[in-house]
């Protein structure tokens, strides 16, 4: 594994879905979706967009809107990259590849159920009645 | 125990045909079940009942498209219809046909059903209101349609019965709107053996969102309160103490089934692998089309309870055609066709022998097998009347968040077009709250995410915008009561069959203009209701739906509800009707057909519960024949 790209993998999976690194490793999710990233693109233009990437992240020192920016220009179009940057968003939001759901594990953890106050369909039942009151989380 | 013959084979281990095995074989009777699905799919033991359902559940969670069938096989052996299957259809020269059905349309019928073990009640959604009085009696009261040959009064009895076998959970007192009254519609006294099941904070928010003050609409210049209720479904909750039967048993003196009393509490039925697991619903948000853990009813259940050493069970079983004696017209045998593995073309013919047969395939199937054995078929009413609540979706962003997503799929309906002299005009309705967003029309929350993130958004700003919307939708169900029409039907055409060589149904479907004004009319409702709960409306129709009609000039949209009804209609007179009153066929002395193709109108409730009712009516005519 190149940990530099699994580290900026990380970070950078952060500012593209708006949850924190922690947020992150705790759905156990990193590992599979940097390998699916990796085996699902070509090497080259995946080597520049996590070179650009990391770039980014030197350069705007932890300044959070300097970086939002920098993504929006360098990583969000769909000119850059093959659209790596809103492929590993829908990843982590829905756990879908493309059309594909990756794994039962990255159905489970799609960020999107947590955004939604909800859980997703099928698993981490919240309990009994739990649907009468407001979502836990909120 | 095999034997050669049995007193009663019946064909589908769907609740139909689990709650007629059951009760056959409770009163002493030899039953023979054939039924079309895996024989890992009838596992009772517990370790092979729960490898089984993990299968269906990773299925499940792996499935790109979690529609109705998404966990469970469909096999070229014995196909079940899909959903995903729906497609235009060019022209009737031209019909569609992408899964099993072949679609002659002019537009595509919008429902499935699972063939396999437990039937359609794995992927039901367990709604269980039951009919209105009114319902039994259209054509006297709206001049439509045709009259049930009975009342409501007359089922009461079989409904209890069906009530205890699934296992409700529900509140009487709260059953309220037009032609229902706990007294009049439920008896004194009466109660669901489980309380209900909890409002969604959905239901509620919209419900106190008017702040007390009652909604009111206007339809034909009429004006109409909007009621909630509390909607009673096949999901286990808290045991009603004040419920006192145990269940249905065959009383040989007064030759009747009867609900046996008790002074037990009742007990929530569980898993079949565990009896502790799914003895309370526990907010899956996964009912359609798989409850992981059980709580939601299935006809799995039933079967299990049957009495085993009265009943032998043959699977991969697919009954192709039914037998009869030309003289006497008495049916003389089922022949099935035993495939060795879901696809392969390899299979063997048996012949099942009873005295008295019972077709529960469900109202498609059955049909399609008298059509193909050329039986009971005198009144030419055999595959026609073809019904299914029409569904017209409307989907709006609530101004707080609700939270939708979570818990069973509806918890409340608006019962107040489910009855009214507007049925002369159009169709009545129910509509349910929708617990789950807007997954149906538009596959959200998955569309809300690449939507977004097309539009160019991520980090902060997805993550706000998401969780600004997806808890504000809402999603409101009119499921219109489609009327019989012969025109709507089941036919068959030897240019269509599938692997084993059996008939593929051919479905001939349209949307009559008494559908099409109840389409305009619901739409008004909910333009009232949107306003009235302060809602922004997203609903969409497309003429590129396979499912739209175009009325007064505006496109509308339908789906279907899995409520598939009337291929084989029961009625009081053989010129008019498939079945009489016991559901016998009137054309064979010892056929009978269970299942809702019986049911002669729809209603505006989901059918099962009253289908489950009738099929308790018809196994006491069943036995009152086998012991005369
Ligand atoms: C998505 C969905 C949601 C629903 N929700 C509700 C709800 O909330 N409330 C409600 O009341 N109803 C609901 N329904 C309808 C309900 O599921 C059906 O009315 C009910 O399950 C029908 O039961 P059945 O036993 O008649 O037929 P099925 O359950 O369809 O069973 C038929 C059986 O026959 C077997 N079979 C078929 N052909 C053959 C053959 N040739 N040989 C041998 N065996 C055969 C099948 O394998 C199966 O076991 C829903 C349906 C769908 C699709
Ligand atoms: S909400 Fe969940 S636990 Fe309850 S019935 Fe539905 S799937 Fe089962």
């Amino acid at each position: 594994m190149n940990t530099n790209n699994h580290a900026t993998f990380l970070t950078i999976s952060a500012y593209l879905t708006g949850f924190s690194e922690t947020d992150l490793l705790g759905t156990g999710m990193v590992d599979p979706y940097y390998a699916a990233i990796r085996d699902n693109n070509d090497p080259e233009v995946l080597g520049y967009f996590y070179q650009e990437a990391a770039t980014i992240l030197a350069d705007s020192h932890g300044d959070e809107a300097e970086i939002n920016e920098a993504i929006a220009a360098r990583l969000i179009p769909d000119s850059c990259y093959n659209g790596i940057a809103k492929t590993i968003i829908l990843l982590w939001y829905t756990g879908n590849y493309g059309n594909d759901v990756l794994s039962t594990d990255s159905y489970k953890e799609a960020l999107v159920w947590n955004v939604a106050g909800a859980h997703p369909p099928g698993a981490k039942q919240p309990g009994y009645g739990s649907w009468a009151l407001p979502p836990f989380s909120v | 125990m095999k034997c050669d013959e049995y007193d009663v084979v019946i064909v589908g281990s769907g609740i139909a045909g689990s709650v007629m095995a059951k009760t056959l074989t409770r009163a002493g009777k030899k039953v023979l079940l054939l039924e079309a699905g895996l024989q890992a799919g009838i596992a009772m033991d517990k370790e092979g009942a729960y490898q089984n359902y993990q299968f269906y559940l990773d299925t499940y969670y792996k499935a790109a498209a979690k529609v109705p069938n998404s966990p469970y096989p469909n096999l070229p052996d014995a196909p079940s219809p899909d959903v995903l299957d729906i497609a235009p259809i060019p022209n009737s020269c031209s019909p569609s046909t992408k899964g099993y059905l072949v679609q002659a349309g002019p537009i595509p019928f919008a429902s499935d059903c699972y063939r396999g073990p437990g039937g359609t009640t794995l992927h039901w959604l367990g709604s269980t209101p039951r009919m209105l009085p009114n319902d039994f009696q259209m054509q006297t009261k709206y001049g439509v349609a045709v009259d049930w040959p009975f009342t409501y009064y007359d089922l009461m009895p079989y409904y209890e019965m069906a009530e205890n076998e699934i296992g409700i959970a529900g509140d009487v007192k709260e059953q309220i709107g037009p032609d229902v009254e706990p007294v009049k519609n439920y008896g004194k006294d009466y109660v669901f053996p489980m309380q209900k099941i909890p409002q969604s904070y959905l239901d509620q928010t919209i419900i106190e969102i008017t702040n007390g003050k009652t909604v009111t609409v206007e339809l034909n210049k009429k004006e109409y309160t909007i009621s909630y209720v509390a909607t009673p479904q096949g999901r286990n909750s808290i045991p009603e103490p004040a419920y006192k039967y145990a269940g249905v048993a065959w009383n040989k003196k007064t030759q009747k089934l009867e609900l046996e009393k008790t002074d037990a509490e009742y007990d929530p039925v569980g898993s079949l692998w565990d009896p502790y697991t799914g003895q309370r619903c526990e907010g899956n948000s996964s009912c359609v089309p798989i409850c992981p853990v059980q709580a939601k009813y299935n006809a799995l259940k039933t079967l299990r309870t049957a009495d085993h050493d009265n009943l032998d069970i043959i699977t991969q079983a697919v009954a192709s055609q039914v037998l009869y004696d030309k003289g006497s017209m008495d049916i003389t045998g089922i022949e099935y066709k035993k495939y060795r593995y879901g696809n392969s073309p390899i299979y063997e013919k048996g012949i099942a022998k009873g005295k008295i047969y019972v077709l529960a395939a469900s109202a498609i199937e059955n049909a399609k097998l008298l059509l193909a054995s050329g039986i009971a078929n005198s009144s030419d009413q055999v595959g026609r009347n073809l019904m299914d609540h029409m569904v017209m979706l409307t989907w709006g962003l609530l101004p707080k968040k609700g939270f939708p997503y979570r818990g069973p799929g509806s918890t409340t309906n608006i019962p107040t077009f489910r009855d009214g002299d507007f049925r002369k005009e159009h169709a009545a309705w129910i509509s349910p709250i929708d617990n789950w967003g807007w997954a149906w029309p538009t596959f959200a929350p998955g569309s809300d995410v690449s939507n977004a993130v097309g539009q160019g958004m991520f980090g902060k700003q997805l993550r706000d915008h998401l969780s600004d919307i997806i808890p504000r939708q809402l999603l409101l169900h009119f499921e219109c009561e489609q009327l019989p029409e012969p025109g709507n039907r089941v036919t068959i055409d030897p240019r269509y069959k599938d692997q084993l060589g059996n008939y593929r149904p051919v479905i001939h479907y349209n949307a009559s203009e008494y559908m099409q004004r109840s389409f305009e009319a619901a739409k008004k409702v909910s333009d009232q209701l949107y306003k009235a709960y302060n809602v922004q409306d997203f609903t969409s129709y497309s003429a590129q739906n396979p499912d739209h009609v175009q009325y007064k000039g505006k496109v509308y949209n339908f789906a279907g509800a899995g409520h598939i009804v009337g291929t084989h209609r029961m009625g009081s007179d053989s010129n008019s009707s498939v079945v009489n009153p016991d559901q016998r066929t009137w054309d064979h002395g010892n056929l009978y057909l269970v299942g809702c193709g019986n049911m002669p109108t729809l209603g505006t409730s989901n059918p099962t519960l009253t289908m489950t009712a009738l099929t308790y009516k018809a196994a006491e005519a069943i036995l009152k024949q086998l012991e005369n």
